[in-house]
């Protein structure tokens, strides 16, 4: 028996250097954060010293509060519009069986392998054409755009494999129309995706600095990412990495809180449109 | 099929995402084609066809050519170390010892950093002199000082492409973790009993069974790389030269620091075919090899 905990104890010494290995940068930009602004012992000295001043500073710079707000205000109106819109579109190209259905699901899976860098010029001049002022709303147009083909994708997958049609025809049998139909039986029963849905276009969404970089111009209205855009410069001088890392931590730090609670979400909301394949 | 419940009403459903998916994501692409054969500017409206000129400019000058080369490269890397490093991690993980949780958090939580923060703590990194690398290196009696891997024309693609491997790993990991929990336990313990050595289990069992994880990661991670642009804007610029200019970075840099919209779109239009026909080419391929348990 001997071996046996020998063999597990090596496993875990094993896993935790490979991981400890995959979190350094992490551990170490944190340590570093927790200096004081003047501080400039080595980086790799780790938490030698624990002081919030560099989180004063960063903070003060990126103007926090109003960026974190400006980021829920863009994360929360794109993700409840997706989920929305891409749940109502999978629900006839899942339930009806033929070639328009499927040439609609083609049609927007195609849009998932198109980056949004590459047609960024047509699309700022789309929106110009369009009269629609460029202001702190015009991101969501495209965070949305972007997050239908695989949102629509999952739901499509979710509803063909787990909704069985049997669930509605009670329901049209008492009488219940279309609406109330998708509404009130469908939509509830989608939770497990919409769940999906919410987390992995959240997180982009969250994170994307490239559409709010394109379309927000003044400070006031600039979400968390681009917040972290002025610091750019500051990662290859050396006497400003502690006010650095502390603006990363700063910036990183609502998703990591979500994280730490819905931790199950995060991980199966991963895997619901993977492992049914 | 023929189910009361289904009627064409129901396709009313679709036009809110599809109007949006049709005016915000396919006009834009179709826009695309039109500039690249004239020489907008972003400002003068009437703006002129000029045919294929800026086709062969960007190919003559070697832009087109580099940032090509370049995606590709970033492309292969990218895809080959992120599955294979994610395999690996998956297997220790699926073995049955504790904390396991602890273990996934850790591998997971790269990837909820957004990439401008990514590129920022792996600029320190790299950095020489100071750096984490540079650093380290220095303990061992090598001089790190002048180990630039950001700045050396040889490493800088190698080097952006290692942080979105790194970034990216949690995912790869957790799919794939979760398609190893579906392997059946009798049909692993079936090639115990018939005298398979862990290796030869995982080899002619595990593996197969993977396929469909297999597939979902190496397409992610295929799009993912095809995609880059990240690393090269926020670490390098794309430099040294053009050592790390993406096909995506370049056609940022012609059309929004030298306002040459036309020459950005015919790259954006080269771009867009390679991508098309290399995803269309592996997706179908991968298709085909799976099997189910």
């Amino acid at each position: 028996m001997n071996g046996g905990i020998a063999k597990k104890t090596l496993t875990h010494i094993g896993i935790s250097l490979v991981l400890l290995l995959n979190i350094l940068p992490l551990l170490i930009a944190l340590s570093s954060s927790f200096r004081s602004v003047s501080n400039m012992t080595n980086p790799l000295q780790l938490f030698s010293e624990f002081s919030l001043e560099s989180y004063r500073v960063a903070y003060d710079k990126m103007h926090f509060m109003q960026a974190l707000g400006n980021s829920l205000m863009l994360t929360v109106i794109s993700v409840i519009v997706v989920v929305l819109f891409t749940s109502m579109a999978a629900y006839p190209i899942a339930r009806i069986n033929n070639r328009l259905s499927k040439a609609l699901y083609l049609f927007f899976l195609c849009g998932l392998v198109v980056p949004s860098q590459m047609v960024i010029i047509p699309i700022v001049q789309t929106i110009q054409g369009l009269h629609i002022p460029s202001s702190q709303f015009t991101p969501i147009l495209m965070f949305i755009t972007c997050s239908i083909p695989f949102s629509s994708f999952l739901y499509t997958g979710f509803i063909k494999s787990s909704i069985p049609i049997e669930v509605e025809e009670s329901a049209l049998i008492d009488g219940a129309g279309l609406m109330r139909r998708f509404w009130q039986i469908v939509f509830p029963l989608l939770l497990p995706v919409t769940v999906s849905v919410v987390i992995t276009q959240g997180v982009w969404i969250w994170n994307d600095y490239f559409f709010n970089m394109i379309f927000i111009s003044r400070a006031a209205e600039s979400p968390l990412p681009l917040a972290m855009l002025g610091f750019m410069g500051d990662q290859t001088n050396p006497t400003a990495w502690n006010v650095l890392f502390a603006a990363c931590f700063l910036c990183a730090l609502p998703l990591l809180v979500m994280f730490a609670f819905l931790q199950k979400y995060f991980i199966g909301g991963l895997t619901v449109g993977s492992v049914k394949g | 099929m023929n189910s009361a419940v289904l009627k064409k009403t129901m396709y009313w459903f679709v036009v809110p995402a599809l109007t949006m998916y049709l005016v915000f994501w396919i006009y834009p692409i179709l826009r695309l084609f039109q500039y690249s054969f004239s020489d907008y500017n972003g400002f003068i409206q009437n703006f002129n066809y000029i045919g294929f000129d800026n086709f062969s400019q960007i190919f003559k000058d070697g832009v087109a050519g580099t940032s090509l080369s370049n995606t590709l490269i970033y492309t292969l890397v990218f895809v080959v170390f992120s599955n294979l490093i994610a395999l690996g991690l998956a297997f220790l993980l699926n073995m049955k010892i504790r904390a396991t949780g602890l273990y996934r958090t850790a591998a997971y939580v790269p990837t909820l950093f957004s990439a401008i923060v990514v590129g920022f703590i792996w600029s320190y990194v790299y950095m020489p002199d100071s750096g984490l690398i540079a650093t380290v290196l220095s303990w061992f009696g090598v001089d790190g000082a002048s180990l630039n891997l950001l700045g050396n024309y040889s490493s800088a693609l190698y080097a952006i492409t290692a942080v979105d491997v790194w970034k990216h790993i949690g995912t790869s990991t957790v799919i794939f973790l979760a398609g190893l929990q579906t392997v059946p336990v009798d049909l692993e313990e079936a090639g115990r009993i018939d005298g398979a050595s862990s290796w030869q289990v995982t080899r002619f069992i595990r593996l197969p069974l993977l396929a469909t994880s297999m597939t979902i990661n190496v397409t992610l991670s295929l799009i993912n790389g095809l995609k880059a642009f990240d690393y090269s804007f926020i670490m390098t610029n794309g430099g040294p030269g053009r050592a790390t200019s993406t096909l995506l970075f370049e056609i940022f840099r012609m059309a929004f620091r030298e306002m040459q919209y036309g020459k950005a779109s015919a790259l954006a239009v080269v771009s867009f075919i390679v991508i098309i026909a290399i995803t269309i080419f592996f997706v179908l391929r991968l298709n085909k090899r799976e099997v189910s348990a």
